[in-house]
């Protein structure tokens, strides 16, 4: 299969995915590691995997594949008025320390971009705090082909 | 030693009430001390673990990034453009080295 047609009929189930509004809990997402997530969870929000709600006004853009981990772009774009939200977290899985960044909007709007290291294929999770304590969830995975953590 | 620091602004000269991206890339190593070198010895953590920005000397926006974030990293934020002003960007890693970068911004 050549690159356009892979990006093409992926694209595709991506978006058949996106739009049955499957990512609810326990999705199956490549490279999940709860327990590990789990662990940074507590540390981080005092909270656990079960204490968050998928939601859909996150937009977490990260790519699919990506040919080193040394360098992985990550995108989070909140549907909420920026007076909303306290705190945007992101997370992955599998690395050995699953919290990648906390960023805080004060009089920013609630958009964040950056680019991080995975150490392997990893789910990626964007943890949106709202004032109300409200923990919102957005998740994707990103397969990785070179780890850049080791 | 200071961080080289680049400020960019997206569009460069946004209108009023017109969303713009501010883009922070940092020449920094960003070591999560996970990796090993040559001869097998693990290098040590040095990472950017503070950003802040800042707009007309007011704390407006402020990152905490973990070591798993890539080396020379980009921080991108989006504002939304009120007034002119000056961006000031602040960056600190966890051996105290900091760095300074400033954006101006015009209203077309």
């Amino acid at each position: 299969m050549n690159r356009r047609a892979f990006l093409r009929t992926t694209g595709v189930a991506l978006g058949a995915v996106a739009l049955a509004g499957l990512p609810v809990r326990a999705q199956g997402l490549e490279g999940e590691d709860l327990a590990n997530l789990e662990k940074a969870l507590q540390a981080v929000l005092g909270k656990g995997f079960k204490d968050l709600t998928p939601s859909n006004v996150i937009k977490l853009t990260v790519p699919a594949i990506a040919e080193s981990g040394a360098n992985v772009p990550a995108e989070v774009e909140v549907n909420l008025p920026s007076n909303q939200v306290k705190a945007i977290h992101l997370f992955a899985d599998k690395n050995p320390t699953p919290h990648l960044v906390a960023f805080m909007p004060m009089k920013a709007l609630p958009y964040y971009a950056t680019r991080v290291r995975l150490a392997e294929t990893s789910a990626v999770r964007a943890v949106v705090e709202t004032v109300d304590g409200k923990f919102l969830l957005a998740s994707a995975s990103t397969r990785v082909t070179v780890g850049g953590c080791g | 030693m200071a961080i080289r620091t680049i400020v960019r602004l997206t569009p460069a000269k946004p209108k009023a009430g017109e969303n713009f991206k501010l883009q922070v890339v940092a020449q920094h190593p960003n070591e999560p001390g996970t990796r090993r070198d040559a001869e097998g010895k693990i290098i040590p953590a040095k990472y950017i673990n503070q950003v802040e920005v800042y707009f007309e000397g007011e704390k407006v926006a402020e990152a905490k990034p973990g070591p798993s974030t890539s080396a020379n990293p980009l921080y991108g934020f989006m504002f939304k453009a009120e007034k002119a002003g000056t961006f000031t960007v602040k960056l600190k890693d966890t051996d105290g080295d900091t760095g300074e970068g400033t954006a101006k911004l015009e209203l077309a």
